[in-house]
């Protein structure tokens, strides 16, 4: 719309023009001169209702915490309550660190400012959807029937069971399925592997354990192979010393991702840095940092990244004196003597092998992107130094997810953009190292009977005993219970909502039903808590005594007090597992499980973790990071905050020092020893072959397959901005942000006859949903995006109506265990089936979005 | 608010201003917003920050961000007009209200709106060439932005700006804002600012005490 017509559309609506309005005030004027009345000053400055009935600031406790779920930041919160009741909450202004002030925002140590879910924390904690007491089913599973019981009813119910599903089908019976949804923390830390969960059922001796992270298993392999290690980020603040940064599906703009990356790229764009975006989307972190976009065909980055790989090395622009330094397999001359005449990187890519040179243009016939763009990229990154290439982890949620992450290695190394300032290894991003351990922490932390990919759970729960253990993704034992198939009775969720959240959500369904044990453990009632036989509530962070550290990116500690007490009935989770201990084994367990504890901690809580806390500062954080302030004092300020004297780059010491990589040869190994060395991959965890070096392996859906005659759209589920996963689904602020819609490009709209605000439905062979359409030019065409983490609300036919991608994803996880999330082709059509944007249809009935198109 | 009117009051308020002239409040010095409309990754965390503050239900939105996009597949652009109230320096909504509701401060400029006054007629929110006036059907009464002058008071600087997770978004003195002075990380170092960009009416209409650095598509010629 242009200003004029804006301006002369106003003034017809208004009925007033610029000269009208000018005439109404002097007319005016004239009056008071005419009617000799007297001028009155009405302007009364006060009852406004900032003043009244709302409380300022000043009148309000104010006391410091931070969030707590599962995003890939933290950031502080600050409660302002009255009594029990949080009122508001704000965050860091600068002034709670020491030596802080109102305004304070260094660089060194920057304000922790919370994004738009922290910010909505009041509508979580106070929602409608919040579990205040333990329930049982009464209804059939999934038909979401419960009644209200005591706390007793319920622990005797879940132990009972317990014990009867350990004795009737031995130790692999309970599944574990917690995840870090949101109960992250030092001392109630709820996650997969060593959480409070894992502990207790490992004591209690029976549990099957869910290996596979969600969210990046390509990388996390990848840097394993590639670093030794998945330490493989930088601090945040290093992201301003780039001179170009590629952003390979990375949209911190949506997920933030650490601290302040996002600010310091900022800083990075003022200084000069050039942004390049790899994505099927236009994001709005391409618009904000003005990048170079770069549409692709989903899936296929790992062949684009070989194109660049030979660019540089037919161009002869690869550091030669770092990868004879640092790197194994690059080329011939970086060959381990015992691997001689195998294939290495190099030959891979001019096709010395297999005959096949990976040249642009043979990346373009798979990617999309034309050959000159190719060139052009690999040429910028072989010449800018220093450069990031960051390797996001939405790319990797695909078959053969990790040959894209060690694709992405291979480019960082042969620049030689590994371990300096400016550079970037990543890949995980985990940078700096924090004391993580607050709670008990022993032999049993992490013990299990058989441990299996975490979205193949229904596949072996649906065709035990007849599943191959390759199918599983089982991971090798050293007793003689290797490779036997899990027989899975019972699932616990702990601050998780996986049957939501795992790929083939209607295999899960299936899958459920044959289970005689579903326990959900939760603050809120999820889709997942809907199929559990009993819901456990659980107090969120703002109601028990924990400190938050860094998700990834940071470096910082937030105390987190008990802002205010547990609502409803609602316990902390370590109260819950403590006192099944108890019933299950006395004393001995009891003790075990919780030592500072005795037997009446489910109800006196507050010291105990107190005493956890302090242990925690006073013996780990204080002697081993060198932090010069007491538990008081912290515990006071509600912040503490390092002060590196350098960014932490990963690998600094590793390239400066010449100390070793964490890897076997010491090296940065594009051509892995220890993959090279397999011989019988059915043993392995992976289950199938994964090539030593990274390699471009066609995925089993693209749209490069003849699939696409049937289902013609590829469709991508990232992370949305407005929830952390499924978390936030229901508070109604965040949905005056976004809506659930999916994005198609205008083309694809129009032949399909659709326009933004349609209803479609979206679907494949595995399954359906309902969500409006967004059309727009920032897709690319042939793709459609809709974001992971809607509640699934079911029809009678079993069509999702809010609109969530796990109905068509396939649970069919790569080789090394990446969740294939975006790895789906699909079909799209207007429809006249219901959508239904949330469970509460008052609360969503709002949602509208501004959004202009020129 | 929520406690009950007090009629009387209101129907003196009524004679009083149908006696009364309006010339607009020439304030001693005007407090104005600058938007990075470039920088901005469009959160909203500034909007929930706001509502959060304001107790503010479903609905009404004091500071709305607007999603621009153009261009056709793949040179496309886009970026963000973030707006609440602009206390402007002639104000459109203020003349419209039949009680005399809304006031412009005399010490800095802001707009507000007396709670006690408002009946809910909604006339400023139609008068308001940016949609700043927002209807509360929990109160039954219009509210808008105030700048969270309990804030200034205090001696800090509104929800929405301390919310921002880029720091493009700030206030100041608007003639520092529009002639570059104000010291702020808001604007970057090689920025502009301007008074008007696409996608919002003609200042001229109320005179907003805002400033903004435009995307490049964005810019009024
Ligand atoms: S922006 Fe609208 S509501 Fe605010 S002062 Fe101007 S005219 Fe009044
Ligand atoms: S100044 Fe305060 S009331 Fe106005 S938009 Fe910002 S947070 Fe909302
Ligand atoms: S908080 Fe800042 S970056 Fe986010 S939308 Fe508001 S102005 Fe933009």
């Amino acid at each position: 719309m242009s200003t004029k017509k804006t301006n002369d559309d106003l003034l017809e609506r208004l009925n007033l023009s610029r000269r009208s309005f000018l005439k109404t005030t002097a007319a005016g004027g004239a009056a008071v001169v005419a009617g000799g009345l007297v001028e009155l000053k009405t302007a009364k400055e006060a009852n406004a209702f900032a003043y009244e009935p709302y409380p300022k600031d000043d009148e309000l406790e104010t006391v410091v915490t931070s969030c707590a779920h599962n995003c890939g930041s933290r950031h502080m919160l600050v409660a302002h309550k009255w009594k029990d009741v949080i009122v508001r909450l704000s965050t860091d202004d600068g002034r709670y660190q020491r030596d802080g002030h109102f305004g304070k925002d260094s660089l060194e140590e920057p304000q922790l400012r919370a994004c738009l879910r922290g910010r909505s924390y009041r509508q979580r904690i106070y929602s409608a959807e919040r579990l205040l007491y333990p329930m049982i089913r009464v209804g059939e599973r999934g038909e979401g029937k419960f009644k209200r019981i005591s706390w007793d009813e319920a622990l005797n119910f879940v132990s009972k069971k317990m014990i009867h599903l350990k004795d009737t089908y031995g130790p692999t019976a309970l599944l574990d399925q917690s995840y870090a949804g949101a109960s992250y923390g030092v001392l109630h830390k709820s996650d997969q592997i060593e959480g409070l969960l894992g502990r207790f059922l490992g004591m209690f001796g029976s549990r099957t354990n869910s290996w596979s992270v969600p969210s990046y298993q390509a990388t996390t392999f990848s840097s394993r192979m590639t670093f030794g290690t998945i330490e493989d980020g930088n601090e945040d603040d290093a992201f301003a010393h780039s001179k170009l940064m590629i952003m390979w599906g990375w949209n911190p703009a949506y997920t933030f991702h650490g601290g302040n990356t996002f600010m310091y790229m900022r800083m990075a764009k003022q200084r000069g840095c050039k942004f390049v975006l790899i994505d099927p989307q236009y994001t709005d972190s391409a618009s904000a940092y003005d990048a170079w976009w770069i549409p692709i065909r989903p899936n296929t980055d790992a062949a684009m990244m070989a194109g660049m790989a030979h660019h540089i090395f037919t161009n002869n622009l690869q550091d030669q004196a770092f990868i004879d330094k640092f790197v194994q397999g690059m080329d011939a001359g970086t060959m381990p003597d015992w691997a001689e005449g195998k294939e290495n990187f190099n030959d891979y890519i001019l096709g010395t092998y297999d005959g096949e040179p990976k040249t642009p243009e043979w990346a373009e016939n798979i990617c999309g992107v034309a050959a000159k763009d190719i060139r052009k990229l690999a040429s910028m990154y072989a010449e800018t130094k220093p450069a990031a290439l960051k390797a996001s982890w939405a790319p990797g949620r695909n078959a053969y997810g990790e040959q894209y992450n060690r694709m992405a290695a291979a480019l960082q190394a042969m620049t030689g953009n590994i371990g300096i300032l400016g550079g970037c290894a990543e890949g995980v991003g985990k940078a700096w190292h924090a004391e993580a351990v607050a709670y008990p922490y022993d032999q049993y932390a992490n013990i299990w009977f058989q441990s299996i990919k975490s979205d193949r759970w229904a596949h072996c729960v649906l065709n035990y005993p007849n599943v191959k253990r390759e199918e599983i993704g089982l991971w090798q034992r050293q007793d003689e219970t290797d490779g036997q198939i899990p027989n899975i009775k019972g699932i616990f969720w702990q601050g998780s909502d996986w049957l939501n959240q795992l790929t083939n959500i209607n295999k899960d369904l299936e899958a459920i039903k044959k289970l005689e044990l579903v326990v959900c453990m939760d603050s809120t009632i999820t889709p997942s808590g809907l199929y559990a036989d009993i819901l456990l509530p659980i107090a969120t962070h703002f109601e028990r005594h924990d400190t938050a550290l860094p998700w990834y990116k940071g470096h910082y500690y937030i105390h987190r007090p008990k802002v205010i007490e547990p609502m409803g009935e609602s316990k902390t989770d370590l109260q819950v597992f403590t006192e099944l201990a108890y019933r299950i084994g006395g004393d001995v367990f009891g003790k075990a499980y919780n030592p500072k504890a005795s037997r009446d901690y489910f109800h006196v809580n507050d010291n105990v973790d107190e005493a956890y806390l302090r242990e925690w500062w006073e013996t780990k954080v204080i002697p081993h990071q060198h932090v010069d302030m007491s538990w008081d004092e912290f515990k006071q300020r509600g912040v503490y905050k390092f002060n590196l004297d350098q960014p932490h780059v990963a690998f600094r010491d590793q390239i400066e020092n010449g100390t070793s990589f964490q890897t076997a040869s010491g090296k940065i190994e594009i051509f892995s020893g220890q993959l090279a060395q397999i011989t019988d991959w059915k043993k392995t965890m992976y289950g199938y072959e994964i090539p030593s070096i990274p390699k471009w392996i066609e995925p089993w859906e693209s749209l490069n397959s003849p699939k696409i005659k049937k289902h013609p759209f590829h469709l991508i589920s990232p992370h949305p901005r407005w929830r952390t996963h499924s978390i936030f689904n229901n508070c109604s602020w965040l949905r005056e942000t976004y809506e659930q819609e999916i994005t198609v490009n205008a083309s694809d709209a129009r032949r399909l006859g659709l326009k933004t605000g349609d209803i479609v439905e979206v679907w494949n062979d595995r399954g359906k949903c309902v969500v409006p359409v967004y059309v727009t030019e920032r897709c690319m065409p042939g793709v459609a995006v809709l974001h992971e983490g809607a509640w699934i609300d079911l029809d009678e036919n079993g069509v999702d109506r809010a609109g969530n991608p796990d109905m068509l994803t396939l649970d069919e996880p790569s080789p090394a265990g990446a969740f294939a999330y975006n790895t789906v082709l699909c079909d799209i059509k207007k429809t006249d089936l219901e959508h239904r944007p949330g469970w509460d249809k008052l609360a969503t009935s709002r949602a509208h979005v501004f959004r202009r198109d020129l | 608010m929520s406690e009950t009117k007090d009629k009387a009051k209101i129907k003196e308020a009524v004679k009083r201003v149908k006696r009364e002239t309006y010339t607009p409040v020439k304030p001693d010095t005007q407090l104005g917003f600058v938007h990075n409309n470039v920088d901005c990754i469009g959160c909203r965390a500034c909007e929930i920050a706001c509502k959060d503050k304001n107790g503010l239900m479903p609905g009404p939105r004091f500071r709305r961000v607007q999603y621009i996009e153009g261009g056709t597949y793949p040179n496309v652009y886009a970026y963000k007009v973030n707006m609440s109230c602009n206390h402007c320096a002639e104000p459109a909504c203020l003349p419209t209200c039949p009680t005399g509701a809304i006031f412009k401060r005399k010490a800095d400029g802001i707009v507000d709106i007396d709670s006690t006054l408002c009946i809910g007629c909604r006339r400023c929110e139609a008068a308001c060439p940016f949609g700043a006036p927002q209807f509360d059907p929990a109160d039954n009464i219009v509210k808008k932005c105030n700048m969270c002058v309990d804030e200034i008071e205090a001696g800090r600087k509104p929800y929405c700006v301390m919310a921002c997770m880029m720091r493009v978004l700030d206030i100041g003195q608007i003639d520092s804002i529009w002639d570059g002075e104000l010291e702020t990380v808001a604007v970057g170092p090689n920025d502009e600012i301007v008074r008007q960009v696409k996608n919002m009416a003609n200042i001229e209409l109320t005179k907003p005490s805002i400033g903004f650095v435009p995307h490049s598509k964005g810019k009024v010629k």
